[in-house]
């Protein structure tokens, strides 16, 4: 029996923001563009779309004069990467 | 990057590997601190030492060298900590035992400084009672302590970031702080000068010659 993969995470800019953000802290805007290699409009969209599912956080702010955005997972991201990852094994173990 | 780009499980799995990997060797420290505070511990140690073996006094002590060196170490964690675009857990928890480390190495200094201010009446009466000549003054007891302290946080944080020189560092600090218990002040405060440039200094070095390299590839990307 296999369980559907989440469609929020299921995509491929969104898990990369996720799976990058799981290993930090906290990450700006501009670290998860220069990872990701993604557009600033393409990543602003899917962030929205994560925040707007309770994965992440996302604090604006200004820094040095400039606008500054900060992404954090929240412990729903965690407990949504995890349960991805555990269904992820179970297709691939098939 | 595609946002909706359907991908397979394999290719889902290889997708978070790659990213969790690039979050990992995202953050290079500048390897200035380590530098500056290892150059900082040898020098004091090595002028104390010749203030020692040659005979002389400096008009002020030369350890208070290690409180102005706090001021740059201020700004160039002000300053790093602005430039950074990511933060870690590791980094949260080094800066905690870096901070501790401080702290440590305050209050040893200050319990040194209370029990060294009585230590002269001490020997004075060991004198009167014995007849013989006071034993050697406190100091000669000290440095195996604060080698013992080098050496911790060092070997941390060489063992959570795998930076093998610190790892190695930390216990040369430890090994020195046995030795030091068996040898007079001039070789304790040889292998002290020579703990803070293995432990901080040397693996400054490196980890300097890593990040200019990190920085070079990363132009090269852009």
């Amino acid at each position: 029996m296999f369980n559907d993969l989440d469609p929020i995470l299921h995509s491929q800019l969104r898990l990369a923001v996720i799976s990058l953000l799981i290993s930090v802290k906290e990450a700006e805007f501009t670290f998860l563009k220069e990872k990701t290699n993604a557009t600033a409009g393409n990543l602003s969209v899917q962030i929205q779309k994560l925040k707007d599912a309770g994965y992440i956080d996302v604090v604006k702010q200004f820094k040095d004069n400039y606008p500054q955005t900060i992404c954090k997972i929240t412990s729903k991201g965690i407990d949504a990467f995890a349960q991805y990852v555990k269904n992820l094994q179970t297709y691939l173990g098939k | 990057m595609e946002q909706e780009k359907k991908l397979s499980e394999q290719e889902s799995l290889v997708l978070i590997t790659q990213m969790i990997n690039k979050a990992k060797n995202s953050y290079h420290d500048t390897g200035i601190g380590a530098m500056m505070w290892g150059a900082v511990i040898a020098i004091c140690s090595l002028v104390r030492l010749s203030e020692i073996h040659f005979g002389y006094r400096l008009p002020f002590d030369i350890y208070l060298l290690t409180l102005v060196a706090i001021i740059p170490q201020i700004y160039l964690s002000i300053k790093e900590s602005k430039e950074r675009k990511v933060k870690s857990y590791d980094d949260s928890y080094m800066n905690y035992i870096w901070l501790g480390f401080g702290i440590c190495i305050f209050l040893l200094i200050h319990t040194v400084n209370n029990i060294f201010s009585d230590w002269g009446s001490w020997a004075d009466k060991f004198k009167e009672v014995t007849g013989t000549s006071a034993t050697p003054g406190f100091y000669e007891y000290i440095a195996p302590l604060f080698l013992m302290l080098y050496g911790l946080p060092t070997f941390i944080t060489g063992a959570a970031c795998k930076f093998k020189p610190m790892l190695w560092g930390g216990l040369f600090c430890w090994a020195c702080c046995i030795i030091t218990v068996y040898t007079t002040i001039k070789i304790d405060l040889l292998l002290t000068a020579l703990s803070a440039l293995s432990a901080w200094f040397i693996p400054g070095i490196l980890m300097e010659k890593e990040y200019r390299l990190y920085k070079k590839e990363q132009a090269q990307n852009v």
